[in-house]
């Protein structure tokens, strides 16, 4: 067990990434109970964005310099196509029975996927992404490589923005009024499709710091890679409570710290070493889901901004 | 310019016809001496012959196609001829392998080793040997056990290293023999480790 | 409550719909068959798209190129030959539905492929069925040919319709084993597979001979070949002594394993076999692919003269992309199909036998006595429709390539 501190920096990291995603989940559903499942594509074309600037740029650039703006393209391009979406594919069936703006995500989803597939050059396979030069940063008990740095730094900050928005601001308040009572809200004034796209918009801006932040720790962007991210983020907003940001965020720690438990510690226990290991692990986080759903069916942090259920 | 070929003109191969080049016998040249116009004449045929021959190394058609010899791995067969009757030596294991190469392509085996550092190897005939084109060699090989705390037992894919020589190249190679060898070399391990003493 | 009990039937539906929605898609590059000649298909199945679809597309070009050198050498008098190329996207599922459409397909003369091991399995059976003769480049899998039990001796051929022209692992795991303990004097190793058929049969050879030599398995694991996080694991490994790691698997989840166990602080090479020999490995890899080893079959192109040939046509061919581990293989395979028509179309006064089955049935037999020179050496099977060159090499990545650093030859 004593790698026990390292183990946990892994989970996390990997936790606060799914976290990062699984806020675009939980703000949509909070807001129009819809599960947006073209989420994860949002995520994916984030993370092409991000790498289109950085082989624009000349090459020798320091990544460092390059960030920044590749932060900005991963945004712009994730949020053009989930505000797009919004309006093309979602508000018109905003009264339509529920099955059918869920249905038309599955079908967006695969579209934006083989769309990417087909037309970005190269994308048939994995395309690599800059990685930072050197060794990992330790830190004693545990090391991180420099990839994860941007993740480390990028999450927290993310939350803080997103609670204080939330809560401090104008748009933050009219959008928890949208979440409890959207025709009351209405009523008061607040203009309820723009604050639906705000809602849209800030999902598909963390999905794209969470694509860089992906990009950065596992060297490259694949046109798939918003499958397994995205079902993995959903599955964390549902354990932290789905409508909850801070439960998204909590979700994906838990999470992440499972899969990161179950791969390194499961094996070790007797009779148990069949049942263990990497191939295991989604075994284990599902189990989790199922035990936390069975005793706490509204997540883990219940259902703070939303659920009119 | 191809070794078969004709020496190509240098410099001062038209001014000196004596010169190797032109193949013609300079101790009769110097017997004719006197006789000058016999000079001009054999000087003259030899610098016709020599230009000839500059001429035709110049345009002759880059060395005649003859395509390199393949890569010695690729013509070489090894194949396993089955473990020699017990020498008596205590810890060794002597077996045949017999070694063809394609027609017409001569390959030389440099060394035959093996890749265990518990095992040592000697042949009969001793490496360099080299084996005539399409023509097959019996090679006798011995492996004495060196380390029994070290050897592996039952290895499941023995081979021999070979160093393999011809006009092309010099390969260093595995070769992986079948035909029971993995089994005998076992069992030979396992006989003369049998008393774990050394 | 009505929210939560739609919430999960929809979760479910949609898990589902997304899992079987795995995008395939179809690739056909035919060209129109010669006035009054036979058309022959040969039918192909690779990964074309997806993450192993450097490879696939690889072995699809090299067909090709076959193809297209056959019809214009005019190879089989009165026989045009066309390809068919179907993409199984790596699953098992997908190249046996493919299996079936190309045995309905009455010109279908004969099948070039799989890439992946469990999905060649999966389609032996259609193609014994309907006696139509497969060939795979790149198949490695020792039980396709000699049957479960092929390691106690018990050696069953389960196919005669199967053939393959690249050697199996029962060679590559147990050669990398040897090269490790014996050269690189490297004794505990930590191995970890996909549990695919490919990956786990190839550690298993791997550590069974690493066992026997004398050396220690001080750790094992499986991962999921979809995933791209394996920090658990890394750090697993670097808390281990292991002085390297062998991978059983594929690159495109072996790169990322292997760079993530050097950036989790163990630096040591990951030794894999034929399916980490792409250059994509070190592309995605970067510089932490630097000083991995990977075995692969056959010999090194550059000591193979007949290759030479086939390199430079297929740069003039003017092919996306390289040709890859199993391009010359692949044109092997194409052109032992098309030798296998010749042989039948000359038995018969120059037409193929007008009964498809019949057609179909004397190839696989013709099949079996195929023998040429081939890209990759002589070309030819033995009586479990192995290969019998039977080649192997080790190449280190030094300096951003594969570099060969040792070959073998198995005599056996």
């Amino acid at each position: 067990m004593n790698d026990l501190p390292q183990q946990l920096a892994n989970g996390l990291l990997l936790g606060a990434l799914y976290g990062l995603i699984a806020i675009g989940y939980t703000m949509v559903y909070g807001i129009v109970q819809l599960i947006n499942f073209a989420h994860g594509e949002i995520f994916m074309i984030g993370g092409f964005g991000a790498l289109t600037v950085f082989l624009w740029l000349p090459s020798g650039t320091s990544l460092l310099l390059a960030l920044p703006l590749m932060i900005l393209m991963a945004m712009a391009c994730s949020v053009l196509v989930a505000v797009g979406a919004e309006r093309f594919a979602y508000r018109p069936l905003r009264n339509a029975p529920r099955l059918a703006p869920l249905i038309t995500a599955i079908g967006l989803s695969i579209a934006l996927q083989q769309a990417i597939w087909a037309f970005y050059p190269d994308a048939t396979k994995s395309r690599p992404f800059p990685e930072f030069e050197g060794g990992r940063l330790d830190f004693g008990a545990f090391a991180i490589s420099r990839g994860d740095l941007f993740l480390l730094i990028a999450a927290p900050l993310c939350m803080i923005t997103l609670g204080v928005f939330v809560s401090k601001t104008r748009t933050g308040r009219a959008m928890q009024a949208t979440s409890q009572d959207p025709d009351t809200a209405k009523l008061m004034g607040i203009n309820t499709d723009r604050i639906i796209v705000t809602a849209f918009a800030i999902g598909a801006a963390f999905a794209a710091i969470a694509a860089v932040a992906h990009g950065l720790k596992y060297g490259e962007v694949n046109f798939k890679m918003g499958f397994i991210a995205g079902l993995k983020a959903f599955t964390a907003a549902v354990l932290g409570g789905i409508g909850n940001i801070y439960g998204a965020m909590i979700g994906g720690l838990v999470l992440g710290l499972a899969e990161a438990m179950a791969t390194a510690y499961i094996e070790n226990i007797p009779g148990m070493s069949q049942l263990g290991g990497g191939a295991w692990k989604d075994v284990w986080a599902f189990v989790l889901l199922i035990l936390v759903l069975l005793l706490r069916p509204q997540g883990l942090l219940g259902a703070r901004v939303s659920d009119r259920a | 310019m191809s070794g078969i070929g004709p020496v190509e003109p240098g410099e001062d191969t038209y001014q000196h016809p004596a010169a190797p080049a032109a193949g013609a016998t300079p101790s009769r040249v110097r017997h004719v001496v006197p006789a000058r116009h016999r000079r001009k004449a054999v000087l003259a045929a030899v610098a016709t012959l020599a230009t000839g021959v500059g001429v035709y190394a110049v345009n002759a058609p880059e060395p005649p196609p003859a395509p390199p010899p393949p890569w010695p791995s690729q013509v070489v067969g090894f194949a396993y001829a089955g473990a020699s009757p017990d020498d008596g030596h205590a810890g060794a294991f002597t077996f045949g392998v017999s070694i063809s190469t394609e027609p017409g392509r001569r390959v030389t085996v440099d060394a035959i080793t093996q890749p265990s550092a518990a095992l040592a190897v000697s042949t009969e005939p001793s490496a360099p040997f080299t084996v005539p084109a399409g023509k097959s060699r019996d090679v006798t090989v011995t492996v004495y056990v060196l380390d029994c705390g070290e050897v592996p037992r039952n290895s499941g894919l023995p081979f021999l290293e070979v160093t393999l020589r011809n006009e092309r190249a010099v390969q260093k190679q595995s070769r992986i023999l079948g035909g029971g060898y993995p089994e005998d070399l076992g069992a030979a391990i396992g006989r003369a480790c049998a008393d774990p003493a050394p | 409550m009505r929210h939560r009990s739609l919430f999960i039937v929809t979760t479910a539906v949609t898990v589902g719909a997304l899992t079987l929605s795995a995008c395939g898609s179809r690739d056909d590059s035919s060209e129109g068959g010669g006035g009054g000649k036979t058309t022959v298909v040969i039918g192909l199945d690779a990964p074309l798209t997806g993450d192993l679809s450097a490879l696939g597309q690889g072995i699809k070009n090299s067909a090709d190129l076959a193809v297209k050198t056959a019809n214009k050498n005019n190879e089989v008098e009165g026989v045009t030959f066309k390809l068919e190329s179907l993409d199984d996207v790596a699953q098992a599922a997908t190249g046996q539905q493919n299996a079936t459409k190309l045995v309905g397909n009455q010109d279908v003369m004969g099948v070039v492929g799989p890439l992946n091991s469990d999905v060649g399995q999966a389609m032996q059976k259609v193609f014994a069925n309907d006696n139509l003769v497969q060939v795979s480049p790149a198949n490695t899998n020792p039980e396709m040919t000699q049957g479960k039990d092929w390691q106690t001796g018990k050696k069953v051929r389960g196919f005669d319709t199967y053939f393959r022209t690249a050697t199996t692992d029962a060679i590559q795991g147990p050669y990398a084993a040897q090269f490790m303990f014996n050269e690189k004097k490297l004794k505990n190793v930590y191995v970890i597979d996909d549990k695919k058929t490919y990956g786990a049969g190839l550690a298993a050879t791997f550590s069974t001979e690493f066992k026997k030599l004398g050396g220690k398995v001080v750790g094992t694991d499986h991962i999921n070949p979809d995933d791209k996080d394996f920090s658990s694991v890394a750090s697993k490994v670097a808390q281990t002594k292991a002085d390297f790691v062998y991978y059983g698997g594929e690159y495109p989840a072996g790169a990322p394993l292997a760079s993530q166990i050097k950036n989790a602080g163990a630096k040591i090479p990951t030794v894999g076999g034929d399916a980490l020999f792409s250059a994509e490995y070190i592309k995605l890899g970067k510089k932490n692919s630097e000083g991995d080893f990977a075995s692969s079959v056959g010999a090194p192109l550059e000591t193979l003269d007949t290759a030479k040939k086939f390199i430079a046509d297929y740069s003039a061919g003017g092919y996306d992309g390289a040709f890859e581990a199993y391009g010359g293989y692949s044109y092997d395979s194409t052109w032992a199909i098309i030798q296998a028509v010749k042989a039948v179309v000359e038995k018969n006064d120059g037409k193929l036998p007008s009964d498809v089955k019949d057609a179909r049935k004397q190839i696989t037999e013709a099949m079996q006595d195929v023998k040429f020179d081939g890209v990759t050496g002589t070309v030819g099977f033995d009586e479990y429709g192995d290969t019998i060159n039977k080649q192997l090499s080790l190449y280190e990545v030094k300096g951003g390539k594969h570099v060969p650093v040792k070959t073998g030859v198995f005599e056996g």
